[in-house]
């Protein structure tokens, strides 16, 4: 029964992936669609002797994708209020639903103060990285604390480096229930695998911790160290020069550190 | 009626427990939190989540029918776990014995559970060109009912799955009929069970 409840949920989680595929398929469909209906407005015209003015009168050209609507664009607003959950008012109310019975409210309550330790812990772990790497300055704009308070999914902080065409990103994924799996993949695998002769991924170190670094052509470079029981740091280097560059940025990172404050031994 | 005053004090000092437990983590969060630590605090409010799972979870138990049909409940293999990974909490019941045993699984709380409603909004996935598949609705909530049938013994079992947002009800009854299996469904309350998982 429980195997087929988790084929059920993947097969659920597969169909959404494909819906959300098809979304994209449709948009794509939808501009070709559009580039086609301009090709042959501009052939009708070149038959009927408009050429090179499709606004005379009596002919009107419509340049608006087909679904157009008179919906305005919106030209500004108040944004959303980015202050974090309170978690002592947050904790105060789960203990109130609590002992009122209502354990929905306190399990809510208590999610949102998860929710907020969980930012204050990405907060720091986000002041403690580097603000350069080998010459790449990091994005403000693109840094990024994100936690569901699930307790599942976890917290994920992200920064970015650039320079010029190079580029440099850097997660930290922390108490993440995906993290057992990719501790039991590192402890497995080989040393390495080649394909073709081309080496695409093997063991490492970083500043004394195993990890793993892949290079693929389109994508560029992915250095992953798992550290403790359930976080990990990626970093994903683009126009890398080399194995040894990427291994020298990642070196920048203070890893004992990050494993300190997310509380991992 | 002193055995049943021996159960009645059994779990009225687990309920005392509990609640120790609650307030307990409650306390270590409060004190983690405003010392800094923050990792203890997290960790803290983990386990009252599983607290509280627990607690949502023997709720949801007295919701229950206490039988299906003819089939009595197996009160022993009553089961309540809590886990704030993947599967949330997970409640189980049974009726019946082993030679036809219906089960309701319900998991709650969840973030798998999402993607099931993705399906209820596709009727060409929803429901099979060959039957075995097909949306139904029960007390207002849509949901899937499955039919496989045993090549050896010729018995049907249905599946029926009901997705509550973040929580998942599942009814299985071996050796049965839809119309069976409907009726064994609107016993349950899925509404009461809906209010109390989210």
């Amino acid at each position: 029964m429980k195997i087929k409840l988790m084929m059920a949920l993947a097969a659920a989680i597969c169909v959404t992936t494909s819906v959300y595929s098809q979304g994209i398929v449709g948009k794509l469909k939808q501009k070709a669609s559009n580039a086609a209906e301009k090709a042959l407005d501009k052939k009708i015209d070149k038959k009927t002797g408009n050429v090179g003015n499709n606004n005379q009168s009596g002919q009107e050209v419509n340049d608006q994708p087909a679904n157009s609507s008179n919906r305005p664009s919106n030209k500004g607003g108040g944004g959303l209020v980015s202050t974090p959950p309170d978690v002592m008012a947050n904790l105060s109310d789960a203990d109130a639903s609590y002992k009122s019975g209502s354990y929905g409210e306190a399990r809510y309550a208590v999610q949102q103060a998860m929710l907020g330790v969980e930012l204050e812990i990405g907060q720091k772990v986000l002041k403690s990285l580097p603000e350069n790497v080998s010459g790449l300055q990091k994005e403000d704009s693109r840094d990024q604390v994100t936690s569901t308070g699930w307790g599942w999914a976890g917290l994920t902080i992200q920064r970015e480096y650039n320079k010029d065409d190079q580029q440099l990103r850097a997660t930290v994924a922390n108490n993440s229930a995906w993290m057992s799996s990719v501790n039991m993949y590192l402890a497995n695998t080989g040393y390495a695998q080649q394909t073709n002769g081309e080496q695409s991924w093997k063991q490492v170190k970083v500043k004394n911790h195993k990890a793993v670094i892949e290079y693929d052509e389109s994508t560029g470079y992915k250095l992953s160290v798992p550290l403790g029981q359930s976080s990990l740091i990626v970093w994903e280097g683009v126009n890398f020069a080399s194995e040894q560059d990427m291994m020298n940025a990642a070196n920048a990172f203070d890893i004992d550190g990050i494993k300190l404050m997310l509380g991992e031994q | 009626m002193r055995r049943t005053l021996i159960l009645f004090i059994f779990a009225l000092s687990a309920s005392c427990v509990f609640g120790q437990d609650f307030s307990k983590s409650l306390s270590d969060a409060k004190s983690s939190y405003q010392s800094g630590n923050l990792d203890d605090a997290r960790f803290a409010m983990q386990q009252m989540l599983n607290d509280l799972d627990i607690a949502i979870g023997k709720e949801v138990m007295k919701l229950l029918p206490s039988k299906m049909e003819q089939h009595a409940v197996n009160a022993t293999n009553d089961n309540v776990t809590a886990n704030t990974g993947f599967t949330g909490v997970l409640i189980h019941r049974d009726y019946g014995t082993e030679d036809k045993m219906v089960k309701i699984d319900i998991m709650g709380n969840s973030p798998l559970v999402g993607s099931l409603n993705a399906i209820l909004s596709m009727p060409f996935i929803g429901n099979s060109g060959d039957g075995t598949q097909k949306q139904v609705k029960v007390q207002g909530y849509k949901g899937i009912l499955q039919k496989s049938t045993d090549t050896e013994t010729n018995k049907t079992e249905y599946t029926l799955q009901i997705p509550l947002n973040s929580s998942l009800l599942t009814l299985v009854v071996p050796d049965s009929n839809e119309g069976e299996v409907m009726k064994m469904v609107s016993t349950i309350p899925v509404g009461d069970i809906a209010k109390m998982v989210q």
